[in-house]
């Protein structure tokens, strides 16, 4: 049996390319929350300002990654509050670490636009954004 | 070594499932058993390791890396199996994917610090 997202009953956003998209939002959730415990526990003196931002990106992806498993109609309005954070966050924090570097001297997930992560962070929210139209 | 080496045939078999429309597989799902038992093996390995060493490099990032490669396999099987598509099977060869990424990670952590 062959099903497809598109045939997916109720346009969940974790069936078909969604069940692919929560798995990638997991693992940037899993990288930027393991990142920012490091960060806070190990030298938050050094930088509060990056660290800070590095929960915060965690927190982020966490909610992301939750309320696109989760898929329900208040999950999807959480979905796109926090997808949209994340791309102001991710052009942000991109664009500020590339004017202020002496502010990051660790990289965030979202440092030079992701560019620690393939630029992923960059892309992510555009394809989250995008899906949860897509699945409307 | 020998992790990456399994982890990258598994995700180009993971792959080449997913362009052939197939749902995950208990075959697949064994061979993953598999990158799993060595992935344990690595972290009792590293653990080992950091703690015969006297050395300075970023302990806690060391260990949450080691977690994070044996957490990663058995997450992405639970979540991928659930969906009966080859979007499952595309889960896997992601997670698949990335453990030669997570290795190189763990060896550059205990090399020293990176920038």
């Amino acid at each position: 049996m062959a099903e497809t997202g598109d045939r997916a009953p109720a346009r969940s956003t974790s069936r078909g390319f969604g069940r692919v998209l929560v798995a990638v939002y997991g693992l940037f959730a899993l990288a930027a929350t393991a990142r920012s415990a490091v960060q806070i526990a190990t030298k938050f003196h050094e930088a509060p300002l990056a660290y800070l931002l590095s929960a915060f990106a965690a927190v982020v992806y966490v909610v992301a990654t939750v309320s696109l498993a989760r898929g329900d109609a208040a999950s999807r309005r959480v979905a796109t509050v926090a997808i949209s954070i994340e791309l102001a966050g991710v052009i942000t924090v991109g664009a500020a670490s590339e004017l202020f570097s002496t502010a990051f001297p660790d990289a965030t997930v979202w440092t030079g636009f992701g560019s620690g992560y393939g630029f992923v962070p960059l892309v992510l929210p555009f394809v989250g954004l995008w899906w949860l139209r897509h699945t409307r | 070594m020998a992790i990456m080496a399994v982890a990258l045939l598994l995700a180009a078999w993971a792959f080449a499932l997913v362009l052939a429309n197939r749902p995950p597989g208990v075959p697949l799902l064994a061979g993953g058993a598999v990158l799993e038992a060595l992935l344990i093996g690595f972290l009792i390995g590293g653990l080992t390791q950091m703690a015969g060493s006297h050395r300075e490099f970023a302990r806690a990032e060391f260990v949450m890396y080691l977690l994070a490669c044996v957490a990663i396999p058995p997450a992405a099987a639970a979540w991928g199996w659930e969906e009966r598509s080859r979007a499952g099977t595309a889960v896997l060869a992601l997670a698949f994917l990335i453990m030669p990424v997570m290795v190189i990670r763990v060896q550059q952590v205990w090399a020293g610090p990176v920038g």
